[in-house]
């Protein structure tokens, strides 16, 4: 099991390097001119946008291990980067408490969700529909159709850390999932994970505190949402309420493409943010195509089922031999 | 004129379930296939259902070739399945569970009359005395198994194979079924049985084959052999008996200790409408069986005694000390393990591997933060080698294993956590004789160390092998208690039947 996880992630990142190979091949410049896809600013570019989408998909990755589904992220998301925004730029607070509030409502955000799913005990499903449309709508309420322009209250010469702020989502999106993935793998409470996804009855007889488990998970998906949306109100310089519109389907659709089972059970949090940057690269790509522009969107919508059927063929054989 | 397998073999990745299997079954006969867990009878019937397609070898009947490829064409050919499992599907009513997949239909719409009017003649013919728009979430256990028998009559199969059928019957319920499988047998059907119960084959079956590791040892005449030629067959050796004298001396001892440990013990202990007024001890060292069959609220006691659900009165102690749990978990902690009944649901964890499954009990109550990966395989490989367990490694999953290595898996794993006070639930139901022998042993050895044991059956035998005193619940009521030596078939069927006698 431990060998085929590891595969797994392997198939993963081969995927991947096949794209970036397809694309550098496709997009060859003719010689002379500088490569439109293949240069280190277009790899920051594409690290920077998916990074949005993987420091979530940690979170979506850990929620559908254990037997779940989140369609909040994305609203989770503009609520932190509003809140963020609000404060920061018309309250003029400083950045690290205005950062830390935001998580704060996306983590309060998290809450409503596990008790709607443990103690309400609704259907993930319909539980994280609801706090989607509530989070959203909270979000809509607190900028009543302004914008919050974070970056010129930031100034020009904004460095996160020291750093340059291209470099912050990245960081923070790999830092997430080292931590994540340690925590998925050699604590018990990854175990605990894995267990209630895999069978719940099972783990309530073998003494598992479920409810707090499923709580933990729920709260810590909202907060990397809420992480997500800071970073990305922080890098893109601009608060707004239909912030991440849509997100939630592909961060889903990431942490699948990346190993994690719909039914629960399985899957990997590096398997998630590697499904980000397979994204991520399609997105920045395709665009890029001349006359593609139409299609990224059937592309992303094949790749997705193309790689997930490919993945179900590759188990069936190896259960087999 | 019958049934034929010839030179079946199946393999599933590394292990060949079913190796060059030659039968053949006379038309109109019953025959039973009997062979422990991993035997290769699941498999065969699976490839005679259509589930499974084999690698090499055919089935005839006639002398003309099945080949079929999915459970519809089989079903088409005239083969009807009884499983284990009681496939039914609880949100449609007896008609509509009877014609799901083959509805009658008039001008493309459903016609209900018809099929309801078929559905009363056919459980006419079963002798149930049930409405053919009742939901089947609403039937008896006994009442589902038959549904199936009702579902494969529908289409006028020509082989019924039932797959362990009785494992959730009463007895009454079981001769039921066999006036029926007898009568069909009359009609011309040819009947497939598969069994662990030896009794139940040798009162149904003319000729017995038996299987094992996947090849055939040989078909029996039954009037030829004796049931202990069967299982010598099946398991290869023969099982050393164990003798009433050593259970009785055993009784003692264990009597003796319990008067100064206390282990479990439960007073008044009530939950509305499945049990009430149960009181109840099991000392350290010593294993009460309670007897009770399905429906007597035995499994529903159990989980309220392991914090699953809270009960309405009544109070649990354990070592004397009073306890209250709001969850399984709080009774993981006080020392209670318990076995459920249904290891596929309730036990194991198929998506992680046998390493996991082993030490997960274990560390809900040890409270460690982190895995460590050393000592948990070390653990789990020696939990392996101490019960036996075939499989590849720890690092296996539990859906490569066979029924009795599953479960052995599940005992280990709660025994690993070393709890003082032991449930177990129907522990060795669908487990093959010689694991069956196993945990017997392994059960009786940890009593012997100091375990309190308290083991629910419906397997009569079980429960006079294992235990030191008899309890005997029916309807959510202890009818009585039997100290070891006065435990007998006659005694306890007595008290669990009782009200049923005199009305």
């Amino acid at each position: 099991m431990k060998q085929l996880r590891g595969m797994r992630e392997l198939s993963t990142v081969a995927i991947l390097i096949a794209e970036v190979l397809f694309f550098a091949w496709y997009l060859w410049p003719e010689s002379g001119r500088a490569h439109p896809f293949l240069n280190a600013e277009n790899a920051v570019l594409i690290l920077k946008y998916s990074s949005i989408y993987g420091i979530a998909a940690v979170g979506a990755a850990v929620i559908i291990i254990c037997g779940g589904i989140d369609l909040s992220p994305g609203a989770v998301i503009a609520l932190a980067g509003v809140v963020t925004g609000h404060l920061f730029v018309v309250d003029h607070w400083g950045l690290a408490p205005s950062a830390a509030a935001g998580i704060f409502a996306g983590v309060a955000a998290g809450l409503v969700t596990s008790v709607l799913v443990v103690v309400v005990k609704l259907p993930p499903f319909i539980a994280t529909l609801g706090v989607m449309g509530i989070t959203r709508g909270l979000a809509f309420i607190i900028t009543e159709g302004q914008y919050y322009d974070v970056s010129s209250r930031l100034g020009a010469g904004f460095r996160p850390l020291g750093l340059p702020a291209d470099w912050l989502a990245p960081i923070v999106m790999f830092a997430m999932a080292i931590v994540f993935q340690l925590l998925m793998t050699k604590f018990q409470w990854g175990r605990a994970v894995f267990s209630i996804g895999g069978n719940e009855t099972a783990a309530l007889f073998s003494g598992i505190a479920i409810g707090r488990v499923k709580s933990s998970v729920y709260v810590a998906g909202a907060a990397l949402a809420s992480i997500a949306g800071v970073v990305l109100v922080v890098v893109q310089g601009q608060g707004k309420a239909d912030l991440a519109t849509g997100y939630e389907l592909d961060i889903i659709a990431s942490a699948v493409v990346g190993g994690a089972s719909l039914a629960g059970g399985r899957g990997s949090v590096m398997g998630a943010v590697l499904g980000t940057l397979i994204f991520g690269v399609l997105r920045n790509a395709l665009p890029q195509i001349p006359g593609a522009t139409f299609y990224d969107r059937l592309i992303v919508g094949l790749v997705v089922i193309a790689i997930v059927v490919a993945d179900q063929l590759l188990l069936k054989r190896g259960s087999k031999s | 004129m019958s049934l034929q397998f010839s030179g079946i073999h199946k393999s599933f990745g590394a292990i060949h379930a079913v190796r060059g299997v030659s039968l053949e079954i006379a038309a109109g006969s019953a025959h039973a296939l009997v062979g422990e867990n991993g035997a290769g009878k699941s498999t065969l019937l699976k490839i005679l259902a259509g589930l499974v397609t084999p690698d090499a070898g055919e089935i005839r009947w006639h002398g003309r070739p099945l080949d079929h490829r999915s459970p519809r064409q089989a079903i088409e050919h005239g083969i009807g399945m009884v499983y284990q499992e009681m496939l039914c599907f609880p949100n449609l009513t007896v008609a509509g569970n009877i014609f799901a997949g083959r509805e009658m239909c008039r001008y493309g719409a459903l016609d209900e009359a018809a099929m309801r009017a078929r559905t009363a003649a056919l459980l006419d013919r079963l002798s149930l005395r049930i409405d053919p728009d009742t939901p089947a979430e609403y039937l008896s256990a006994a009442h589902r198994q038959l549904l199936q028998v009702a579902r494969a009559l529908a289409f006028e199969c020509q082989i019924l194979v039932l797959d362990e059928p009785t494992t959730a019957l009463t007895d009454s319920e079981a001769e039921h079924l066999f006036e029926v499988l007898r009568e069909l047998q009359r009609g011309g059907t040819t009947i497939v049985y598969v069994s662990h119960r030896l009794p139940e084959v040798f009162r149904l079956c003319g000729r017995i084959t038996v299987l094992r590791d996947g090849e055939l040892v040989g078909t029996f005449e039954r009037h030829a052999v004796a049931p202990a030629d069967i299982v010598r067959a099946m398991v290869g050796r023969d099982l050393p008996a164990r003798s009433a004298e050593a259970r009785d001396a055993h009784a003692i001892t264990a009597l003796r200790a319990k008067a100064d440990h206390p282990g479990l013990s439960i007073t008044n202990l009530s939950r509305a409408p499945h049990f009430g007024n149960i009181s109840l001890n099991v000392g350290h060292g010593e294993i009460v069986g309670l007897f009770g069959l399905v429906g007597s609220g035995r499994s529903e006691l159990l989980e309220t005694i392991f914090g699953v659900h809270r009960p309405d009165s009544g109070g649990i102690d354990i070592d004397g000390t009073t306890v209250r749990f709001g969850a399984a978990r709080d009774a993981v902690r006080a020392g209670l393990a318990l076995v459920p009944e249904e290891r596929h649901r309730q036990g194991l964890f198929f998506n992680l591997t046998l390493r996991h499954n082993l030490v997960v009990a274990r560390s809900a109550v040890t409270r460690e933060v982190l895995i460590h990966e050393r000592d948990e395989i070390a653990g789990a490989t020696r939990l392996l080698e101490e019960w036996r367990i075939k499989a590849p490694g720890v690092a296996a999953t539990p859906d490569n294993l066979s029924g009795g290595n599953q479960q052995k898996v599940v005992l280990a794993k709660w025994l690993a956590a070393h709890p003082r006070v032991l449930l177990l639930d129907e522990p060795t139901k669908g487990v093959d004789v010689g694991a069956k022998f196993e945990i017997h042993e392994m059960i009786r050895r940890q009593a012997d160390q100091g375990l309190a044991v308290l083991v629910v059956s419906s397997d009569l035998p079980e429960i006079l092998a294992l235990s030191h005193r008899v309890l005997v619940m029916k309807e959510g009521r202890l009818q009585g208690e039997l100290p070891g030596p006065a435990a007998t078939e006659e005694a306890v069927m007595h008290l669990a039947t009782h009200d049923e006698v005199n009305a």
